[in-house]
């Protein structure tokens, strides 16, 4: 598996996406749903754009994501923006306090992600790496 | 829990029952209506769990029950239905799914099918450009918040009231299109602004606009009451409350977890509930009412938009064209109803998930026109197979009046434009007889007709059960999708 991929069920799509530790799980679950909205992700050390902070204290890390994820859905979709890199401030298995970058979308979004859902979500540790899978409503 | 199909029991025919002795948190017993080779299916993708974890819930009204379209969902199956009393019992959004009170809707007319050919083309290309479809479209009619909040409170008695459509329109819609709304701040200011911008679009994915001939009539007395003849054009309208009823669902889940998940012993997440009585629980009714008055409104304005455009291309008006609402049904909603229960008569939270209500003949909440011949129950097909009409009978008793809602899908997206690779999906359907227009040459591939299953299966298996009956067949002339 690489860092994060997408991968499609019989009705709908979603994300799978592995960190070491949960600032690299939360990051990449956003570099995951670039690749599904985008195609790709942009080159996150180079980019620039308007900072919108994002805190969010759940009961536990999938609670944590999909409430991430869904901001991040929002903001290409409403406000057509895309976020490019997060600053993690903090990350645990129930918070997150980031600084997510965010630049106007380089194009529409490939597929009209309608929610984030909790289905068969739990994030699971082996040998030190976290790993999940998001289903997205399509 | 891997379960077999020998622990299932065939309790009449394409009724099965795993009694609640099959599973020790089981609190009622599960019934599925379909035939074995549904069931089989639907053991092997995973339902057959989902309905038994439905069968789990505290308070349940009779068994948990799966229609004959039963399929894999997120917590809570497609097809399933779900009844808890309305005094004491709960509610799950995982029971009514994202898209809030998607549904459908059907306009019969007098246009002889010839007649229309003549012009299929026009209304194809007029109906793509004029009625917003695809990512991210905005509505016909964006809305400023306080239009909005007016917008939801009255459903399509404000499209009458603020577009001028026709108020005749409200009988023949479940519930008239309205649902009590009266607390705005059950609304979250997101969902409220995905929604403000929609009014009046078609969405993505499965939801489509279709002309359809009056292919066969199974029923003819029936036929007559619901007004289709054969020869005569028809027209179908799938969508919902789109990114409002997905925001609606998504922050009452958030709500419920937060109050809720940690003290309940839930096997599935998604199957999250609160009391009906909490605040969560009345604020999520509220939320649901206000959504579904948005989808029923939302396809007011897709219909009066689509009958502008056949009134243009046949240069004549409505009412010399024919064109009357046959009805407009949800398939994702929770909604109480008074129903049949030990002793007498019980005031119930029935939610129906990828389920149509589908009321039997003398049913008081039915239009005068339908109080004898019962509800129509729209089932579509898949983009290129045909849809069919049935009705409400009194046998469907046993699933709170309740029947099946389409094909579902058997294909993913994925595998769908894999085996699509290479093919002009729409030469494909137009050597079929059928118009295909789209905005998007990648989602046409994604519903191709083989991403579903069968309808006459389905539609097979819901007579076999006794929770409907056939009354006509339409055949597709021109789709329109998202």
């Amino acid at each position: 598996m690489r860092n994060y991929e997408t991968f499609s069920t019989t009705a709908d799509t979603g994300i799978r996406f592995r960190g070491r530790g949960h600032a690299e799980l939360y990051a990449n679950a956003l570099r995951g749903l670039n690749l599904l909205l985008f195609g790709r992700n942009p080159r996150l050390a180079k980019q620039k754009g308007t900072a919108i902070p994002f805190r969010f204290r759940g009961d536990g890390p999938e609670n944590v994501l999909v409430n991430l994820l869904a901001a991040a859905v929002a903001l290409a979709g409403q406000e057509g923006r895309q976020v490019t890199a997060a600053d993690i401030r903090r990350a645990d298995g129930r918070r997150l306090d980031a600084l997510l970058l965010t630049a106007p979308c380089p194009r529409l979004p490939r597929i009209d992600v309608k929610a984030v859902t909790y289905h068969d979500l739990r994030v699971r540790e082996k040998n030190g790496v976290l790993r999940a899978a998001v289903v997205l409503d399509v | 829990m891997s379960r077999a199909i020998e622990q299932f029991v065939e309790v009449a025919p394409c009724r099965w029952r795993l009694g609640k002795a099959a599973d020790r948190a089981m609190a009622a017993d599960a019934e599925v209506f379909a035939t074995r080779e549904i069931l089989r299916q639907a053991l092997d993708d995973g339902a057959i769990e989902q309905v038994v974890n439905v069968a789990c819930l505290p308070g349940l009204a009779g068994s948990s029950l799966a229609m004959p379209d039963i399929h894999h969902g997120y917590g809570f199956c497609i097809g399933g239905v779900a009844a808890f009393p309305a005094d004491g019992g709960i509610v799950l959004p995982g029971g009514v799914g994202y898209d809030i009170n998607c549904g459908v809707r059907l306009l019969a007319s007098s246009i002889p099918v010839e007649e229309f050919a003549a012009v299929a083309d026009a209304v194809g290309h007029a109906l793509l450009a004029r009625i917003p479809s695809g990512l991210n479209a905005r509505g016909l009619r964006p809305l400023n918040k306080k239009e909005f909040q007016r917008l939801v409170a009255g459903g399509v008695g404000e499209v009458a009231r603020r577009f001028g459509s026709d108020p005749g329109d409200m009988e023949f819609i479940e519930s008239g299109g309205c649902l009590p709304f009266d607390a705005p701040g059950a609304l979250g200011p997101r969902a409220c602004e995905r929604g403000a911008a929609q009014l009046g679009s078609l969405g993505s994915g499965n939801h489509f606009i279709e002309v359809q001939a009056v292919e066969e009539v199974f029923d003819p007395a029936i036929a007559r009451v619901f007004g289709l003849e054969p020869g005569r054009v028809a027209v179908m309208i799938h969508t919902g409350s789109r990114g409002f009823g997905h925001q609606v669902a998504s922050d009452y889940i958030e709500t419920f977890r937060r109050r809720n998940l940690a003290r309940l012993k839930l096997r599935d997440p998604q199957l999250v509930h609160a009391a009906i009585a909490s605040s969560e629980g009345r604020n999520y009714l509220q939320a649901l009412n206000a959504a579904s008055n948005f989808a029923w409104a939302n396809r007011q304005l897709i219909q009066e938009e689509a009958v502008a455009v056949l009134e243009e291309a046949l240069a004549m008006g409505r009412g010399q064209l024919g064109l009357r609402l046959v009805y407009d049904q949800a398939h994702n909603i929770a909604k109480f109803e008074r129903h049949a229960a030990a002793g007498g008569e019980a005031d119930l939270l029935v939610h129906r998930k990828g389920a149509t209500r589908a009321f039997a003949p003398g049913h008081p909440d039915l239009p005068e026109r339908y109080r004898s011949s019962g509800q129509p129950v729209i089932i579509p097909g898949s983009m290129g197979s045909s849809s069919f009409v049935l009705r409400g009978t009194a046998s469907s008793a046993g699933t709170f009046f309740s029947s099946a809602h389409g094909a579902g899908r058997r294909l993913s997206r994925h595998q769908a434009i894999k085996l699509s690779a290479g093919e002009d999906v729409s030469a494909r359907l137009r050597a079929k007889g059928v118009l295909v227009f789209s905005l998007s040459s990648q989602g046409l591939r994604e519903e191709i007709p083989e991403a579903y299953k069968d309808v006459d299966e389905v539609v097979a298996a819901t007579v076999a059960a006794g929770i409907s009956e056939k009354v006509a067949r339409l055949r597709p002339l021109l789709v329109v999708k998202g």
